[in-house]
């Protein structure tokens, strides 16, 4: 699957690391006391006589409490800090200061690849539309080229879907809009959704790096038919 | 001896053979075997496409029992005029019967027709087809040959033949009558209503055999059903969420059916939409809430020793809200028109006209359970700030008390919300308003505001009272004082201080200012720091401990294991960059269902395995208990570990089916088929491992051993009492007084409780005498 992103793949990774530690630290501390500290055969010494009635006798250590109030915290601080770049790059602004640059010219091409850290680059972008309504998907092209932006009907499980045809080397900014109810696009494969509100127009980046074809998903439940409620995308 | 065994086999083999052999010899689609794949049983050896057969004067839709005449036809292949022989054909229908109009055809069966000898010399024949009263599709196959005549001399060869398919079309479902859904509610409500007298008089006949009349019946059911007492309404509250456990259970069942395979049709989307609506409504409402409330209702009183709760008709009412809430809940699926919303009940969709008619019931018995659950928090609140026993500071409070404190809190905060919301969409589905409709200017947004505004604290409220279960049963356990008591208090605390600031997660791609997004991101994150501190809490009760293995130690163990897989789990969705591949996909089910079953149900039934003696006084067979835990813990992994990794390759949630990988384009790879079938046969394996214990609870209340008034040596008040406990749970004039094993007065409180006696109400005037 080519949904996973490079960008999606580090920070997936820096997670896989921490919590397999934090993991392999609980894990090892539990299966250890559980095994160590486990009462011998019909034996049920009573350590801190507990005793009914009595308030039992305290058992605390404030240093290893703040330790692992502060530990965690310092984790979870420095988690947001790896988490936080990647969000310029999902939900990039448009025009000099985005990934993506201004609308291209005519006949101007994207020119998009992948940076070293994982982001996406453009030199400009297409807008494009995507209108949601129960139970099916609408794309425009908003005049676009053929070869920039096609759509036609694809064939999925012997039923017509709608599909949209990209460039790839292009990427494009999907304008969305639903006229009845909220729907969500998801794009796997561009590792992507945005909720479709009625009423408001919502933005979603489709870069189109490489050449694949998937199934776009709704991924906000619509009703009845919300799980046929796909679409094609193909990028060649 | 030999012989008669000898015997035995042949005709055990006899028989088997009969079974490989007889259902090949009546699957007459495909002829007897091997016949239908070569055509009829005529000539020819392969399918040519030169040949083409065709069935005419068929309708597009059959009319019950009316008579067609069928001509079935071919051209093409070998068979050319002044053959000897021209060629046959052999037609089978699924359903109706043929009768010959000549004598060039006959029947080898009511529904298989054939050419005779004499129509050998042929290339069109007729039969009369009469159709079925059934109302079904009618398939027809036609097997055609095309000969070239040189049987005498050739036998079959050259000769070829062809298939023809067509469907004929049933009147379907039309003669079905339309069901009155209030009818089917009726039925469904006097069913249910006998089953229940049913048991509610065995039960009654066990108690005692020898007083089975009408003069001990009347009193008994009328205690039950108008009691006060804190204990009744507990149990009361315990049955009906384990009904409901089931229910959801059945409802999650249905779910897997359906996914098992991609592409499944065992329920249509209109009844599958309207069984995980449920599912969550109900695991959420009416099974997790009422179990943790029957808890608490049974132990509040007797862990702060009180003789009842502060508001025992209060608490009556908090109860009888419930089963009519759960009726309301349930009208519109009785009736083929449940909700189909999602639990979460999404604006706009929730007030359209797509949705069924069943909606505005749910709503409406939701907000009863709102009613419901803010009475029940008055009640808890009150009870714990005035009915402490003496000697018994806020500090001094047992940790499963103090949980369902703080659950009540968050409750109490956060439900009132989704009480305006549900009243907000009641109105726009019954007398049309607009708060959702977005034609006339309505928001969709405040419904996800106000849902998630309290669908967060509300799963915190959920889970916080198995924090407190577990901090109980471990410490009892590793027979030690509970590590940190304080910082487990206040770790709760905060825990319902940040569920109030978390909930921007649950709407990261509905569309949100970038500075919120990342508050939101570094807040949700930091739950994971008093939970954190819970868990190390418990870890280090257990160190220098002395471990005694039961089946609530058990629970509680597995509890650990799944509860931090669940945390960990967690830590993914607040990152953006990975919660927008995440949100919505099955990583997101995997997740709470680590926290919510592997967390809450866990915790409950360790409680159940821990309090169960002093609630019946009867001990739960522990053999039972073990096989129970061991059971369902593994088929609970099998059963949700593997959809974290559905979810990482897009699996998403709440859809009817799921696509895999074809050569024209990218979906779910080819495996994920597979492990939705393992999921689906460890879900019929983890609920089938949970009867065990309600087998274990029903065969122990009627001869288990007797249970002591402590059995597992805990130190808090539930524990003096006898087992059962008498009603009034203590006596009101002599209320036991709480010691302290410290040195110093632990009543006083430090500067967070001091505060906190200022918000509440100050403790009674005979706690001031102990000091």
């Amino acid at each position: 699957m080519s949904g996973v992103t490079p960008l999606f793949d580090a920070i997936w990774d820096d997670y896989m690391f921490w919590s397999i530690l934090v993991g392999a630290f609980s894990f090892g501390w539990l299966y250890h006391h559980t095994y160590y500290y486990r009462a011998k055969e019909g034996e049920s010494p009573n350590i801190d006589n507990l005793e009914v009635g009595v308030f039992p006798k305290e058992y605390d250590n404030f240093k290893l409490e703040v330790t692992w109030t502060v530990l965690p915290f310092i984790l979870i601080v420095w988690l947001t800090y790896i988490s936080w770049a990647p969000l310029d790059a999902v939900w990039s602004q448009t025009g000099p200061d985005g990934y993506h640059g201004s609308v291209c010219e005519d006949g101007q091409s994207s020119n998009n690849f992948i940076d070293a850290s994982g982001y996406v680059r453009s030199e400009c972008y297409h807008e494009i539309g995507i209108e949601g309504q129960q139970w099916f998907w609408e794309f425009d092209c908003y005049g676009l080229s053929e070869e920039l932006c096609a759509t036609d009907y694809a064939t999925v499980e012997g039923e017509l879907k709608p599909h949209l045809i990209l460039k790839s080397g292009e990427t494009y900014l999907a304008e969305m809009t639903s006229i009845d109810v909220t729907h969500a696009v998801k794009n796997p494969d561009f590792g992507m959704m945005e909720d479709v509100v009625p009423g408001q127009t919502a933005y979603l980046w489709m870069p189109a790096v490489e050449d694949t074809s998937f199934l776009m998903l709704c991924a906000e439940y619509c009703g009845d038919n919300h799980a046929y409620m796909i679409a094609q995308i193909t990028v060649e | 001896m030999k012989n008669s065994t000898s015997r035995r086999l042949v005709l055990l083999a006899m028989l088997a053979i009969a079974m490989v052999v007889v259902p090949a010899v009546t699957s007459l689609p495909a002829g007897i075997a091997g016949v239908k794949d070569s055509g009829c049983n005529c000539h020819g050896t392969e399918t040519d496409s030169s040949v083409t057969a065709s069935i005419t004067g068929l309708p597009e839709t059959y009319n019950a029992s009316e008579t067609y005449a069928v001509i079935v036809s071919f051209s093409g292949g070998p068979s050319t005029d002044g053959n000897m022989n021209l060629g046959g054909f052999n037609l089978w229908a699924s359903d109706g019967t043929f009768s010959t109009v000549d004598d060039s055809t006959q029947l080898w069966g009511p529904a298989e027709a054939s050419h005779t000898e004499s129509g050998n010399d042929q290339r069109s024949w007729t039969v009369d087809w009469t159709a079925p009263e059934s109302g079904t599709n009618v398939n027809f196959i036609l097997h055609v040959n095309s000969v070239n005549g040189n049987e005498g001399n050739g036998g079959s060869s050259g000769d070829m033949w062809n298939r023809a398919d067509v469907t004929v079309l049933g009147f379907g479902d039309a003669p079905l009558p339309d069901v009155d859904p209030f009818k089917v509610l009726a039925t469904l409500v006097v069913i249910s209503g006998v089953m229940l007298s049913i048991v509610v008089l065995y039960i009654f006949y066990r108690k005692n055999p020898d007083s089975f009349d009408w003069e001990n019946f009347s009193p008994w059911i009328s205690e039950w059903l108008t009691s006060t007492d804190h204990k009744k309404i507990g149990t009361l509250y315990f049955v009906q969420g384990l009904f409901f456990l089931g229910v959801g259970g059945i409802m999650a069942l249905m779910i897997r059916m359906q996914l098992a395979v991609p592409g499944n049709d065992f329920i249509s989307q209109d009844y599958y939409n309207q069984f995980f609506t449920l599912h969550g409504t109900t695991m959420i409402f009416l099974a997790a809430m009422p179990l943790i409330n029957g808890f608490a209702n049974w132990m509040v009183p007797l862990q702060i020793g009180a003789p009842d709760l502060a508001f025992p008709r209060l608490n009556a009412m908090s109860f009888w809200l419930q089963p009519v809430a759960a009726l309301l809940i349930f009208t519109g699926v009785f009736s083929g028109q449940g909700a189909d919303t999602g639990w979460t009940g999404y604006a706009p969709y929730v007030v359209t006209e797509t949705t069924h008619s069943g909606v505005s019931m749910w709503a409406a018995g939701q907000l009863m359970l709102v009613a419901s659950s803010t009475l029940t928090g008055i009640n808890f609140l009150t009870t714990m700030a005035v009915m402490r026993a003496p000697g018994m500071g806020w500090f001094q409070m047992p940790l499963f008390t103090w949980s369902i404190l703080v659950a009540n809190l968050m409750l109490f905060l956060s439900i009132p919300a989704f009480g305006v919301g549900l009243i907000q969409v009641y109105l726009d589905r019954t007398i049309g308003t607009a708060f959702y409709d977005v034609a006339s200017g309505g928001d969709p947004l405040l419904w996800s505001h106000l849902f998630w505004y309290f669908g967060h604290p509300e799963v915190y409220v959920v889970i916080v009272p198995a924090f407190g279960v577990i901090s109980e049963v471990i410490a009892t356990s590793a027979r030690r004082s509970i590590f940190g008591y304080k910082s487990m208090v206040y770790a709760m605390a905060g825990i319902g201080l940040v569920s109030f600031i978390v909930y921007g997660h649950h709407m990261f791609t509905s569309g949100m200012s970038p500075t919120l997004r990342f508050i939101t991101m570094l807040t949700t994150m930091l739950v994971a720091v008093p939970t954190g501190i819970k868990i190390f809490n418990w870890l280090k009760t257990m160190h220098g401990g002395s471990l005694v293995y039961r089946t609530h130690t058990l629970w509680t163990l597995g509890f650990l294991v799944t509860f931090t897989l669940g945390g960990i789990s967690g830590m993914f969705f607040p990152s953006m960059g990975m919660d927008v591949h995440l949100h919505e996909t099955y990583f997101v089910v995997a997740h709470f269902h680590y926290v919510l079953v592997g967390g809450t149900v866990f915790g409950f039934f360790a409680a159940i395995y821990y309090w169960y003696p002093k609630m019946t006084g009867r001990m739960l067979d522990e053999r039972l208990g073990v096989l129970h835990f061991l059971t369902a813990f593994i088929s609970y992994n099998a059963l949700f570990w593997p959809m974290h990794r559905l979810g990482v390759v897009g699996m998403i949630r709440r859809t009817h089916t799921y696509y895999i990988t074809t050569d024209d384009f990218n979906a779910l790879p080819e495996w994920a088929a597979d492990w939705n079938m393992l999921i689906s046969m460890s879900a019929f394996l983890f609920f089938a491992s949970n009867l065990i214990m309600v087998y274990n609870m029903i065969k122990s209340l009627v001869r288990g051993d007797k249970a002591p008034a402590d059995p597992w040596g805990g130190w808090s008040f539930e524990w003096m009492t006898a087992s059962p406990p008498p009603t009034p749970s203590f006596d009101p004039h002599n209320l036991p007084e709480l010691k302290d094993a410290n040195e110093h007065v632990a009543n006083e409180p430090g500067i967070f409780g001091q505060m906190f006696r200022r918000l509440m109400v100050s403790d009674d005037a005979a706690e001031e005498e102990s000091h």
